[in-house]
C-alpha cells in the first residue's frame, strides 16, 4: 500500500511541520549531539536545550536521580548563550537541515524578551518555544508559569518582541493548567506546549538528605504519561482551536498515538531519547506507516478522544 | 550512523559476593573500544532500571570477538545485570568518552595505576596498552574489606610491575588507604605516569599527592549519566577553568588538575 501523499505534515496555527514528533527541550542538546545516532532533517522540530541570554551554568551536581519508570533532574538550565548558540550550533543545524525551534528562559521578563530579540534576525528558526516552566531554577522558569497574570505578562512582551510563531511550554505544577493555558493564549501565545516535568524529590534513607543537590527535580519519563495525557485532555477540551503540543514520557508509538487523541497536534519526545538516541526518527516511521495502513493523515487522528463516540480506525490488512 | 551493539552473556566470573565480571560476545565493540572507554548498557527490561547504565570497558579481545566489564552490585542497574544468565542479550552503546593516553610512555620509567575497589574496572584493557608500549605500571589496589580486593585476582599474570594491596581492617595487605601507600612509594619511584580510578574521595586524597610529585596523571572520573553522550548535562565534575566539565565528553579521563577539588 502507498502512504497517501503527506500524510504526516501537520499544521499548528502559524507553525507547519514536516511531521509531528519533535524532540523535548532538555533532552536533546542542540541536536547536534545526535547527528550520530539520527537523521536530524527527518524530525518534524527540534526544540534546542534552554537558551539564555549569557551562558549559564546550572547546578551543582547530583543532577539525576533515577526513579521507577522515570527520573528526576535538576540540571538547571546548563547552557551555551544565544551567542554561541548563534555562531556555533545553529549554523551546522542548518546544514543538516534540521527544523529548529528554539527555547528560551530568562530570569526576568527583560531576559525573555532580550533573548528573543536576539534571536530575531537569526536564518533558520522556525519558531520560538518560551520556557516558562523549569522547576530548577531560584527565579523566573515556573515562577512565570505557575500564575496567570505573570504568564499573561510575559507572553504578552514576548508577543510584541517576535513575529515567528510562539509557543509558550506550559507548567504542570501550576495551580489551575487551565488557566495558565488561557492566560498564554489570550496574551497571544500561538500555540502551547505541555507539560514540562513536575516537581518531585527523592532522599537517601541513609544520609536523610536530597539525592539532587538542588533539593527538589523535574520527574520525567514513562512515570509522568497518564499525567500529561489527561492534562492535554483537560486543555483541549478548555480550550478548542489552540493547536497543542503533547509532551509526557512517550516512547513509542502507542504512547504518540494517545496523546494525538487527547488532542495533541504535535508532540515531543523527551527523556526517551537518552535511552534510545534514534527513538525520534524511528517514531517518525512508525507513524508514518500506521497511516498507511490506516489509510489516515496524522491531522486526522487529533481529538478523537473528543469525539462524540468510540470510533475504530479501519485496521486494514494488520488487524 | 551508529547504533546499538547487540552483546551476548558468555560467562560470569565472581570474585566475591557482589563483585563480578562479565563476559560478552560483541565483536564490534572489541575492535573500537580504546582503555579508559565507556558503554552505555541497556538491559532487557523497560521500567527498572529505566535509564542505562555506563560502564567502563575492562577488557576487549578483538581475535576472540569478546568484552568484558567488572561489575559491584550498588542499585537496580547492577543487579539487572547481576540476574542475567549466559545467553542472555542486552544492548551496548558506545564506545564513548576520551581514553587513557599512553603516548610518550615506554620502558624507561615505570607507571602507577591505583583503584579503589571496583574502581579497578577500566585497568586490565589499560595494561594491555601499556604493554604494547612497552611500558610497565604498579598496581595499588585498595578497598574497605578483603572482599573489595579480591578483584586482585583479575590482574593475575597481566601486571609488568609490582602489586600493592590495603584495606581499611588490614585484612589483606597493609592497613589503610590505598593512597597513603602509593604516596610512600612514589617518595622513591620516579613513575612516570598514574593512572586512577576510584570514588571521589579517594581522587580527592590522591590530586595533590600527584600534584606535589609533578606526576603527569589521569583520572578516570565518575559521575551519574543521564545519556553518555552529551545531551544531558547530568555527569558534570566541577572543573578550574570553567564552571563545569561534561564527564562523558570531556571525560571521563581527566587530568586532575582540571578538576576543583
Amino acid at each position: 500500500m502507498v502512504a497517501p501523499t503527506g500524510a504526516l505534515p501537520v499544521r499548528l496555527g502559524p507553525l507547519e511541520l514536516k511531521n509531528p514528533i519533535l524532540t523535548a527541550s532538555g533532552t536533546f542538546g542542540y541536536g547536534l549531539e545526535f547527528q550520530d545516532f539520527v537523521d536530524l532533517s527527518r524530525i518534524g522540530g527540534i526544540c534546542t536545550k534552554g537558551l539564555s541570554l549569557e551562558p549559564h551554568a546550572g547546578n551543582p551536581p547530583a543532577r539525576i536521580w533515577e526513579t521507577p519508570s522515570g527520573m528526576l533532574n535538576a540540571i538547571g538550565l546548563q547552557n551555551v548563550g544565544i551567542a554561541a548558540f548563534l555562531n556555533e550550533k545553529l549554523p551546522r543545524l542548518r546544514e543538516l537541515g534540521a527544523t529548529v525551534i528554539a527555547n528560551v528562559w530568562g530570569d526576568l521578563e527583560e531576559d525573555y524578551v532580550a533573548v528573543v530579540r536576539a534571536l530575531e534576525e537569526a536564518e533558520g528558526l522556525a519558531a520560538v518555544e518560551l520556557n516558562i516552566s523549569c522547576p530548577n531554577v531560584e527565579r523566573g522558569g515556573m515562577l512565570f508559569g505557575n500564575s496567570p497574570p505573570a504568564t499573561a505578562s510575559l507572553v504578552a512582551r514576548v508577543r510584541a518582541a517576535t513575529r515567528r510563531p510562539l509557543i509558550v511550554k506550559l507548567s504542570p505544577n501550576a495551580p489551575d493548567l487551565v488557566e495558565s493555558a488561557r492566560a498564554a493564549r489570550d496574551a497571544g501565545a500561538d500555540v502551547l506546549s505541555l507539560v514540562n516535568t513536575f516537581v518531585g524529590m527523592a532522599i537517601d534513607p541513609e544520609t536523610a538528605r536530597p539525592r539532587l543537590s538542588f533539593g527538589t527535580g523535574g520527574l520525567s519519563g514513562p512515570a509522568i504519561r497518564p499525567l500529561a495525557v489527561r492534562m492535554v485532555y483537560q486543555v483541549a477540551k478548555a480550550l478548542p482551536g489552540t493547536p497543542l503540543i503533547g509532551i509526557g514520557g512517550i516512547a513509542d508509538l502507542s504512547d504518540v498515538l494517545e496523546f494525538l487523541a487527547a488532542g495533541a497536534t504535535a508532540i515531543q519526545v523527551g527523556t526517551s531519547n537518552f535511552r534510545d538516541p534514534a527513538v525520534s526518527v524511528r517514531l517518525v516511521g512508525e507513524l508514518e506507516a500506521y497511516c498507511a495502513s490506516r489509510r489516515v493523515t496524522a491531522a486526522d487522528l487529533v481529538g478523537r478522544a473528543h469525539g462524540p463516540a468510540p470510533s475504530r480506525l479501519d485496521a486494514g490488512a494488520e488487524g | 550512523m551508529r547504533s546499538d551493539h547487540p552483546a551476548v552473556l558468555l560467562r560470569t566470573r565472581t570474585f566475591a559476593p557482589s563483585l563480578f565480571s562479565q563476559t560478552f560476545s560483541c565483536p564490534d565493540l572489541a575492535r573500537e573500544v580504546a582503555p579508559g572507554q565507556f558503554v552505555m548498557l541497556e538491559v532487557p527490561e523497560r521500567s527498572r532500571p529505566y535509564l542505562r547504565r555506563a560502564y567502563s570497558v575492562a577488557d576487549a579481545r578483538p581475535d576472540a570477538g569478546e568484552v568484558e566489564f567488572l561489575v559491584k552490585t550498588i542499585g537496580p542497574g547492577t543487579s539487572a545485570l547481576e540476574r542475567l544468565t549466559a545467553g542472555s542479550a542486552v544492548r551496548l552503546l558506545g564506545p564513548f568518552g576520551k581514553p587513557f593516553s599512553v603516548d610518550s610512555l615506554g620502558p624507561r620509567r615505570p607507571c602507577a595505576v591505583v583503584a579503589g575497589g571496583i574502581g579497578a574496572a577500566p585497568f586490565p584493557l589499560l595494561y594491555r596498552a601499556l604493554a604494547r608500549a612497552g611500558a610497565t605500571a604498579d598496581l595499588f589496589l585498595g578497598g574497605r574489606s578483603a572482599a573489595d580486593v579480591s578483584i586482585a585476582a583479575r590482574f593475575a599474570g597481566i601486571v609488568g610491575g609490582d602489586v600493592h594491596l590495603s584495606t581499611d581492617d588490614g585484612s589483606v595487605g597493609e592497613r589503610g588507604f590505598i593512597t597513603e601507600v602509593f604516596a610512600r612509594r612514589a617518595e622513591s619511584v620516579p613513575y612516570a605516569a598514574v593512572f586512577a580510578c576510584g570514588p571521589m574521595p579517594m581522587f580527592a586524597a590522591l590530586a595533590p599527592i600527584v600534584a606535589r610529585l609533578r606526576i603527569p596523571s589521569q583520572f578516570s572520573t565518575e559521575a551519574a549519566m543521564g545519556c553518555g553522550f552529551g545531551a544531558c548535562l547530568a555527569c558534570v565534575i566541577p572543573g578550574v577553568d570553567k564552571p563545569y566539565l561534561i564527564s562523558c565528553q570531556e571525560g571521563p579521563i581527566l587530568d586532575p588538575a582540571r578538576i576543583r577539588w
